[in-house]
């Protein structure tokens, strides 16, 4: 078992490294220069890329949340965890770029555009989430509120951005179909190659991360036991 | 069936306790009207601006003396260990919910008929769209806001510094529901096209749905324990 | 052009903050496991 992690592990990490180089080297030097926005429509390769992870690791707080709920484990309310913790991290590389991206583009930092301020509240439903992990008690019972917290997240998500988008359309009512569509309607072939490679390496990154991060939190876990352990054992 | 009756006597234990004392209700009803002059002073009431924030501010007063009361609801039972003895009862857990859901709305509901005429005669405010639509936009609306604040306030009772955590739980997964329902009053308050403001108000009506019907089934997690 | 390099530069800045913390915790627990050796020892 711990031999097959292990590989994972090394796979994940060599397979990071390189495509890392790889994806810089597209976003920078290989892909085209857009016309009308120049250079900074760069931000937008690596900006969707950590959106998407944004809620991709939402997505896997909510399945973990789910799995939780239904048999109590240590290993998925660790899992839990750490992926809202990248979510944060990610979210907020999100906003930030988004910002930017916004200020040199529309010439504002901020505009209620329904992706960008879904991924706002995502950001303050993330920091919540961690904040009921932060609560005192038994790991049991926190790993019980906490998925009951994340799996109402989850059901919320959605909702804002349907309510964010009929808010901006300004009452008339779209529910699916077409957008503002962000990107335009063409897109250069080497530019969708770039964001689909930017996706795929933002992506191994955070199965990197959240690797090392469940590692290392199980790891605490065990020594915290090994701990009270060996104080029982000193005071008796 | 029986469900209902159970939640109706776990209501009633509170509303009467809440008849006796008059001290959440007073609290809530003092506090929307502080809020009120606060908000008197930062915007200029004299003013025309007066009209763009009315919405706004019915639905703020109504969910910052919400979450006093929302506090309160399960944080009394904390005292001689009430809620273990609520547990015990040979009553399904989520009767407890929606007993506590229908006393919570009760109460926010009274403390509203007190406090939203109160903001209109403050900010001299005359009132011309069509109540019957008014009511029903502020009923849907407080609905949802209890159903998800009483859940969160159960799940936010078991920690320490629960009256802080309970607005950083609530707020983000209200926001879907107070665009819906600020733009459905400010709709109906400026008369304007009311097939608009049926939208907004199916959209709080499938919010509420939803979050009810999730909110009961998970409440049994959240008494497990604790 | 600034724009971009100020993305880029909040983008790792914040990802290796992260790799930073999550050493941060592994180093805590390499004096811990130090520390409970040490216990053992005792013993």
């Amino acid at each position: 078992m711990s031999k097959v992690s292990g590989i994972i592990d090394k796979l994940l990490f060599f397979t990071l490294v390189p495509s890392f180089f790889l994806a810089l080297w597209l976003v920078f030097i290989w892909s085209p220069v857009e016309r009308v926005m120049g250079a900074p429509q760069k931000i937008f390769y690596f900006h969707v890329g950590c959106a998407w992870v944004a809620f991709l690791a939402f997505i896997i707080v909510g399945y973990y949340s789910v799995r939780n709920l239904i048999k109590p484990n240590m290993n998925h309310h660790i899992a839990a965890g750490i992926s809202a913790e990248i979510g944060v991290i990610f979210t907020t590389v999100t906003l930030l770029s988004g910002m930017i991206w916004g200020k040199s583009s529309w010439n504002t930092w901020w505009t209620w555009e329904p992706r960008l301020a879904t991924t706002l509240i995502l950001w303050f439903i993330y920091v919540a989430y961690l904040f009921v992990r932060k609560m005192e008690g038994s790991w049991e019972n926190i790993a019980r509120l906490s998925a009951v917290f994340g799996i109402i997240g989850c059901i919320n998500v959605p909702i804002v951005f349907m309510a964010i988008r009929w808010w901006n359309t300004k009452l008339h009512p779209v529910v699916f179909g077409e957008g503002k569509d962000q990107s335009g309607g063409g897109i250069a072939p080497e530019m969708l190659l770039t964001l689909l490679f930017s996706i795929f390496t933002i992506t191994v990154l955070y199965a990197f991360l959240m690797r090392k991060g469940i590692e290392i939190e199980k790891m605490r876990d065990t020594v915290r036991r090994a701990k009270n352990r060996a104080i029982s054992r000193l005071a008796s | 069936m029986s469900i209902l009756i159970d939640a109706w006597t776990i209501a009633w234990k509170d509303l009467s306790n809440e008849l006796k004392t008059k001290q959440t209700i007073g609290m809530m009803v003092i506090f929307s009207s502080l809020v009120i002059l606060v908000f008197s002073f930062a915007f200029d009431p004299t003013n025309n601006m007066v009209k763009a924030v009315i919405p706004g501010l019915v639905w703020l007063i109504t969910i910052f003396s919400g979450i006093l009361g929302l506090n309160r609801s399960f944080l009394s039972e904390h005292e001689n260990d009430c809620l273990t003895g609520l547990r015990s009862a040979p009553i399904d857990p989520s009767s407890i919910y929606l007993g506590k859901v229908l006393a919570n709305f009760i109460v926010v509901t009274v403390v509203q008929v007190i406090s939203i005429p109160v903001l209109f005669i403050l900010f001299d405010y005359r009132f011309l769209g069509a109540i019957l639509w008014f009511m029903l936009i502020v009923i849907v609306g407080t609905f949802g806001f209890i159903i998800v604040g009483t859940f969160l306030a159960a799940l936010a009772a078991n920690a320490k510094n629960s009256e802080m955590l309970l607005p950083v739980l609530l707020l983000p997964l209200l926001s879907p529901l107070m665009i819906a329902a600020v733009q459905g009053t400010r709709i109906v308050l400026e008369n304007q096209d009311i097939s608009d403001a049926i939208s907004w108000l199916q959209l709080m009506a499938a919010y509420d749905l939803l979050f009810l019907a999730a909110c009961f089934f998970l409440f049994e997690f959240i008494m497990e324990g604790s | 052009m600034t724009y971009l390099f100020m993305t880029y530069t909040i983008i790792w800045a914040l990802i290796s903050g992260y790799v930073l913390i999550l050493g941060k915790r592994q180093k805590q627990l390499q004096k811990e496991i130090k520390l409970l050796e040490e216990w053992n020892t005792e013993q």
